[in-house]
């Protein structure tokens, strides 16, 4: 149904004010479970050691920031991520895509890279601590095989999975192999890399709450597990909310935007 | 079968990019008497999706009155079947659940409604095809289940929305002459929307064209029945009506 | 194209006809040369033995395991939570899903909560939940519910609010009243896409089961393999990571492929 032609200044809303509408329907039921929360701890009386109430947690939240301690935990951990998903990356996706190129060469691989992404972030724990000793090597290497077999394995299916009229028609347009993996292979694979990616990106952010908790001494997990020998229940709180947030930020200035400018845009979205 | 009767009937929506109300449809009315075939025509946008989705009852009325079988309606209910443009079958049902499902809505045994959609399904020529899914056939062949699935429930009038605009020409030809069989077989009431001046001139008993949400003009079609496309392409009348038709599309 | 002489081409091709006959086959035998590089890399003692073992010594490993009862028990241990934690964790999340998808009320007031929750993530639950509950099996159950919980309501919502508009509009023209339209449209309609919840759910579930045993287990295959690392025993870590790897192809042949082949191909609704 079209409209009839509307003329002179047009009074839709501004982008910034549906923004800041969308932003307060988000967080109002946050705020309304914040209060139910202190509600409920303020009426049953329950033990703070136990549950702890929202002002404790703030509380406990300044001071870690006010010591500096939040910034580290938070900076190995976030540090960590990053090199182990960026190394994963550059390795496993051009791997990927060789792999994908020959038919031969992917039906065979396939279940082999499948078989390790099923395997892939906290069950390599145990043998990287052993290998690598508890620290930073040992981490690492759990970030990078949970990411490194994931995205290995989908640039694989993805490049395996465009069609072989499109090689053809760069084939014969004039395509040389450099041509025709930046024009056609990386883009065609490109939606399931970022599915990969993301798929990747959430082994990997467990594995190293879960490595941290086990193998370090600095991070937001060790954090976490720390606090519970202290029996800070409040400090375990607020962790679990900048852990919660962290991967919030990631999702959203990270995942989706890469989302938005490939599946999405493209139509070929799965649904 | 029964016939339908609309009075007045407008709609208003807000269009919130506009910043106002725009009209899309304004005080139309039209009688259907019971067994007629009423194809409805126009230019898009000119509002005869809203007026068949307001009588289906899929949205609200901003003014006047649909009245099917001498009583008032309102919100979407079973004396009304509607065929749809995108075929809309379950996909998770066989082609003769789908065609059952008004029956079973109804409370109607097993047995007795899977004779009910065997009948209908025949009527469609589709009998062989009962235990497949929508998903594994052409689509010619999903709008005839669509349609079977429609008749089937008993309807006192059929609202069919588009129902061969995404069909390849020829099937499109042949919908069109089984739907007159099966017209002139149970004579249903029908309204069928179209934005294709020959296909409504083919099918109908009457034209109604549309313009800018009201009745432009309605013209009678009196060719002869049975009607097939080798015999009507070259007859003077249907060419003089088509024309007669198409100008009052254009024009509006 | 290579040439149909060549013998390396003449092999490939049985072995691609030999695939299509037996899928299963294609399965297991590429794992052959990598396992016979893996015996060949310790027998070259590249890496000393107790450090990186040989396939000889897991399979040694796995039949005194076995024979001694340790493995078959630990497997069942972690099999059962799975499957509870999943059970739970679906017989929530589905209805919570459809009232999020059906309600835009409920779903402008529980969306943003399930978001936070899901970010939140089930591992970092685990401090809390063993002050809460001690290091057992409760802890357990908690994670694994948790985790499968939020992809299955995730995805339900999803799958409600993607099924088209005229499948309603049709159901309420045929006269299906609105309780028989969630069972006939909404369930169905949405299935592929509550399975596809229940395999990330599924996939996820176990990292937070394996994780959940290695941290505050007393049994299940994540123990055995922390505690064969606290006693510096390679053999049975990869053991049990084998294990794990082989388990969850039984999950995915037994339970989740046989539910994606009934619902969504045929119907042609099927996600990728």
């Amino acid at each position: 149904m079209t409209a009839p032609a509307v003329t002179g200044a047009s009074p839709r809303p501004s982008a910034a004010l549906k923004r800041l509408t969308g932003a307060v329907t988000f967080l109002l039921p946050l705020v309304v479970l914040v209060i139910v929360w202190e509600a409920a701890v303020r009426i049953t009386q329950v033990h703070p050691g136990v549950f702890p109430g929202v002002g404790a947690v703030m509380k406990a939240g300044a001071e870690s920031i006010r010591d500096g301690s939040l910034w580290m935990h938070v900076g190995a951990s976030m540090g960590r991520v990053m090199l182990g998903t960026v190394l994963a990356i550059l390795v496993g996706v051009p791997l990927g895509v060789l792999m994908g190129v020959s038919p031969a060469v992917s039906t065979f691989l396939t279940p082999l890279f499948r078989f390790f992404s099923v395997l892939a972030g906290i069950a390599w724990i145990p043998i990287a601590t052993l290998w690598f000793g508890y620290g930073f090597g040992a981490i690492i290497f759990v970030i990078f095989n949970a990411v490194f077999f994931v995205v290995a394995y989908n640039t694989l299916l993805g490049v395996s999975g465009i069609p072989i009229t499109l090689r053809n028609a760069a084939a014969s347009l004039g395509a040389g192999p450099w041509t025709m993996l930046r024009e056609v292979l990386l883009p065609g694979a490109l939606p399931n890399i970022v599915t990969g990616i993301r798929t990747g990106l959430g082994f990997a952010w467990r594995g190293l709450i879960a490595a941290e908790m086990i193998a370090t001494n600095v991070g937001l997990g060790y954090m976490l597990f720390l606090a519970r020998d202290f029996y800070r229940t409040e400090l375990i709180v607020f962790g679990m909310v900048v852990i919660g947030i962290l991967w919030l930020l990631i999702d959203r200035l990270i995942l989706a935007p890469l989302e938005r400018r490939t599946i999405e845009r493209w139509g070929l979205v799965r649904s | 079968m029964k016939s339908l009767s609309i009075r007045n009937l407008s709609k208003t929506y807000f269009d919130p990019y506009a910043g106002k109300h725009v009209t899309a449809v304004q005080a139309v009315s039209l009688d259907v008497p019971e067994g007629e075939f009423v194809c409805v025509v126009g230019p898009s946008g000119c509002g005869k999706t809203t007026i068949l989705n307001m009588i289906a009852g899929f949205i609200p009325l901003s003014g006047g009155e649909i009245v099917v079988d001498g009583r008032s309606v309102s919100g979407p209910g079973p004396d009304r079947g509607v065929v749809f443009q995108s075929h809309a079958l379950f996909p998770w049902k066989t082609v003769l659940e789908n065609v059952a499902f008004g029956p079973k809505m109804r409370g109607v045994p097993l047995a007795d409604r899977e004779a009910i959609a065997r009948e209908y399904l025949a009527l469609a020529g589709l009998a062989h095809a009962a235990d497949r899914y929508p998903n594994e056939l052409s689509g010619g062949m999903q709008q005839r289940v669509g349609v079977a699935r429609a008749l089937a429930n008993q309807p006192a009038v059929l609202l069919m929305d588009e129902p061969f605009a995404s069909v390849d020409a020829q099937t499109r030809m042949t919908l069109q002459e089984e739907l007159t069989r099966i017209w002139q077989e149970r004579r249903p009431t029908i309204i069928f929307i179209t934005h294709d001046v020959p296909e409504a001139v083919f099918l109908a008993n009457r034209v109604v064209v549309l313009s800018k949400g009201r009745v432009l003009k309605e013209i009678d079609i009196d060719l002869p029945r049975p009607r097939v496309w080798d015999a009507l392409i070259e007859d003077e009348r249907f060419k003089t009506l088509s024309a007669q038709v198409l100008q009052l599309v254009r024009s509006a | 194209m290579i040439a149909a002489e060549n013998p390396f081409a003449r092999v490939w091709g049985a072995y691609l006809r030999l695939i299509a006959r037996f899928p299963s086959v294609g399965q297991i035998v590429p794992f052959l040369p990598l396992i016979a590089l893996w015996a060949l890399v310790v027998e070259l003692g590249v890496f000393p033995r107790a450090f990186f073992p040989g396939p000889v010594d897991v399979v040694q490993s796995f039949i005194t395991l076995t024979w001694k009862g340790i493995l078959p028990a630990y497997l069942e241990d972690s099999v059962v939570r799975l499957l509870v934690g999943a059970a739970v964790g679906i017989a929530v999340g589905i209805p919570l899903g459809l009232l999020v998808g059906l309600s835009s009320k409920a779903h402008k007031a529980l969306w943003p909560i399930l978001l936070f929750f899901q970010a939140i993530g089930d591992i970092a639950w685990l401090p809390l939940l063993i002050i809460w509950f001690g290091f057992g099996l409760q802890t357990m159950t908690f994670v694994i519910v948790y985790t499968v919980l939020f992809p299955v309501v995730l995805n339900t919502v999803l799958g409600v609010r993607s099924i088209p508009l005229e499948l309603h509009r049709a159901g309420r023209s045929l006269g299906a009243p609105p309780w028989r339209i969630v069972t006939e449209i909404v369930v169905p309609g949405a299935l592929p896409n509550i399975i596809t919840g229940l395999r990330n759910g599924l996939g996820y579930g176990w990292r937070a089961l394996i994780a959940a045993e290695m941290i505050v287990g007393t049994s299940g295959i994540g123990f055995l393999m922390f505690d064969s690392r606290r006693a510096g025993s390679v053999v049975e870590i990869l053991l049990g990571m084998i294990v794990l790897g082989l388990l969850w192809y039984a999950v995915d042949a037994l339970i989740l492929a046989p539910l994606e082949r009934a619902t969504g191909q045929r119907w042609g609704l099927v996600a990728r």
